[in-house]
């Protein structure tokens, strides 16, 4: 089993109309500067390149950057870090990426033994972390069971609006589960966890995805 | 395949093939299960009223019956052929059982695929010959069937459980033996009872659709380690339980740690979780332990359906009906608020006591003879916004077990949809009045949290056969 790299993980995302906080490539500090800035702030950067797909594990990824300083500064960083951790590994520099503003949610699927494809929904965090507060449904599913799955969780009224937060779009956010697991049905693909996705009164965009192939 | 599977529950013909005479083989004991119905004698076992063959080549006899050398010397046609030999001779035994076609096999030997991968291989073998040749396997490495109506007890269990109406799928022999010995001191009732062992060929979900179109049943309890099919399991699994409930108890929950599977997602899918889910999308109902899954098993045989969540209360005992309605509350059990009109009707009767407590839980008092009840739960069970009831009794002196039984039974036979469930707490001076109700199919439990789940139970199985 091994995962995609970014590019093949978009034509995926993209084939199953998934929506996708989308990533810009830089190849200089500069031109990371004024991506970013483009993107709108604050922006997050991860190590771009084809032989290196754990990025967290060389410090290849940083979040929450606020400014064209801090974002010229994170470039060097991560490509830094990257030649040294990974001398070996062909860097095309970083991606760059609009920070979504939402509750981080996670959707994975992986096969199961005895029952085949299983999507699994969870809240982002602490929440899947120690609670384990995660619902699964034995694939396929419909809009009404992604629904089901989203309130059977014991932290799904974080989802529906508490301490003056706005609810998230839940019919978006089903959506996006339905049409998730419908990756399933391409038996190459073994598992996947996008996460976190990130959803808000209006949407539900996936910022981050790993998928994984036979 | 449905049909076939009938000569397992219902055969006029049985060979046994092993039957030996040393009373500590596994041969000896099939056979005497099957001539006088159980090993331990008990009053629920009668010997099989159709013909016995029991096969050993160095026996004249065995247990007065006579013997065969060889299946195949037996003239009549044989439906079933019980197999209790050494595994390496079964081979042999099944290509005699081919050429006499008999209608089905149920092997009870051990020594294959449990075992080690030369079992597994001979397995595989047994299998590709009995289904070109069409005849379908019950084990290998199981206890037997046991189908009371028949009076068929084709195990070596220890003995013959009471005629009722659950159907009991076990993967444990074991298990399945000491529930025989439980069910016959409790007096529980089973239409059929299969240790399904390896399931070479016949699976958990070929025996749920039988039993789904089995009148003699009316709910199935499964006691599962490990399903190979899990997509057939949830499709026989949907299907059946809209007209038939269907609970299971899942062994091997916590196992699933010492896999490890690199995403993250697989990290806490734990298969019990899964198997939960999957239970779950197919409606069945999940037990936490042995007790629960026959209480629940009990309840939704015996008693009708919860059309809709909306239950009541009866108790003489304020603290047990307390207790009674938190555990519904955990369960999502709802207590309906009785109307006024209701309470009107109550007070009119000028039977209550007055200090009754006018609302649900309806607490009619300690001192509440048969009449408070008998007055209570006609009303309640007269409204057409209850649905169910849960009726609690504990003891004073002035209590009445028995006659407090004879009313709920009345009750239920003028109110047959709406479903009952009794606690009567206590002990030595219930039990005749416990006894009364049971015989009467109102499952009586002595706990509080387990009426709340077997209503519980109820309930789901209005939502799932609305």
């Amino acid at each position: 089993m091994e995962q995609l790299d970014i590019e093949k993980t978009i034509v995926i995302l993209k084939k199953y109309s998934l929506s996708f906080l989308d990533y810009r490539l830089a190849d200089s500090p500069d031109k990371a500067a004024i991506l970013a800035k483009k993107a709108g702030f604050p922006v997050a950067m991860k190590v771009a390149s084809p032989d290196i797909i754990h990025k967290s594990d060389i410090v290849g990824v940083k979040i929450g950057l606020n400014n064209e300083g801090d974002a010229k500064k994170a470039y060097e960083d991560i490509i830094k870090s990257a030649r040294k951790k990974a001398p070996k590994a062909k860097l095309k520099g970083v991606y760059i990426q609009k920070m979504g503003q939402g509750t981080e949610v996670i959707i994975g699927m992986k096969r199961d033994e005895q029952f085949g494809p299983v999507l699994m929904f969870g809240l982002g965090g602490i929440f899947v972390e120690v609670f384990k507060d995660i619902s699964f449904r034995v694939l396929p599913i419909d809009k009404k069971q992604a629904i089901e799955m989203i309130s059977e969780i014991k932290s799904s009224s974080i989802l529906k609006g508490t301490r003056g937060k706005k609810p998230v779009n839940l019919d978006a956010l089903a959506s996006l589960l339905v049409k998730a697991s419908k990756i399933a049905e391409k038996k190459e693909i073994a598992e996947f966890d996008f996460n976190p996705v990130i959803a808000d009164e209006k949407r539900a965009v996936i910022a981050d995805a790993r998928i994984m192939v036979q | 395949m449905m049909k076939k599977l009938d000569v397992f529950f219902n055969p006029k013909t049985v060979a046994v093939i092993g039957a030996s005479r040393d009373p500590n083989s596994v041969g000896y004991g099939i056979l005497k299960n099957l001539t006088t119905g159980g090993f331990f004698e008990s009053r629920f076992s009668k010997p099989f009223p159709g013909k016995v063959y029991p096969i050993n080549p160095n026996a004249d006899q065995i247990l007065g019956v006579k013997c065969y050398k060889n299946i195949t010397d037996i003239m009549e046609d044989i439906d079933l052929a019980l197999i209790a030999v050494p595994a390496k001779i079964v081979p042999i035994v099944i290509k005699d059982c081919i050429k006499k076609r008999v209608g089905g096999v149920i092997l009870i030997s051990a020594g294959f695929a449990e075992m080690n991968e030369e079992g597994r291989k001979l397995q595989e073998d047994i299998v590709k010959m009995l289904r070109s040749a069409g005849i379908p396997l019950v084990g290998p490495n199981c206890l037997g069937v046991i189908r009371t109506p028949s009076h068929l007890n084709a195990s070596f269990a220890p003995s013959m459980p009471p005629h009722g109406s659950v159907a009991f799928l076990s993967q444990s022999g074991a298990i399945a033996d000491s529930i025989i010995d439980w069910a016959i001191e409790h007096r529980y009732g089973m239409s059929t009872l299969i240790s399904y062992g390896n399931r070479a060929d016949l699976d958990v979900h070929d025996y749920i659709e039988w039993l789904g179109e089995d009148p003699e049943t009316k709910s199935i309890a499964l006691y599962i380690e490990g399903i190979k099919d899990g997509r057939k399991f949830m499709e026989v699994a949907r299907k059946v339980s809209k007209k038939k409930p269907i609970i299971a108890l899942k062994a091997g929950r916590t196992s699933e740690g010492a896999k490890a599977i690199s995403s993250h997602t697989g990290s806490l899918a734990g298969s019990y979780e899964i198997y939960k889910t999957a239970f779950k999308q197919s409606n069945v109902l999940v037990a936490d332990t042995i007790e629960e899954l026959f209480d629940l098993a009990k309840a939704l045989a015996n008693q009708p359906a919860c059309k809709e969540n909306a239950v009541a209360i009866i108790t003489n005992g304020g603290g047990c009906g307390v207790l009674c309605a938190d555990y519904c509350s955990n369960l999502g059990v709802n207590l309906v608020e009785l109307k006024k009109s209701t309470i009107q009707k109550l007070d009119k009767s000028k039977k209550m006591h007055p200090a009754y407590s006018r609302r649900n839980p309806l607490d009619i008092i300690g001192d509440a003879l048969p009449e408070q009840y008998e007055t209570a739960i006609n009303a309640l069970l007269a409204e057409p916004y209850i649905h169910g009831l849960i009726i609690i009794q504990t003891l004073q002196t002035m209590t009445n077990p028995e006659k407090d039984a004879e009313i709920i039974i009345e009750a239920h036979k003028k109110y047959p949809n709406k479903p009952i469930i009794c606690t009567y707490m206590g002990g030595k001076y219930s039990k005749h009045g416990i006894n009364t109700l049971e015989t009467h199919n109102i499952p009586d439990f002595n706990d509080v949290s387990k009426a709340a789940k077997a209503m519980w139970a109820l309930v789901k199985k209005g939502e799932i056969t609305k």
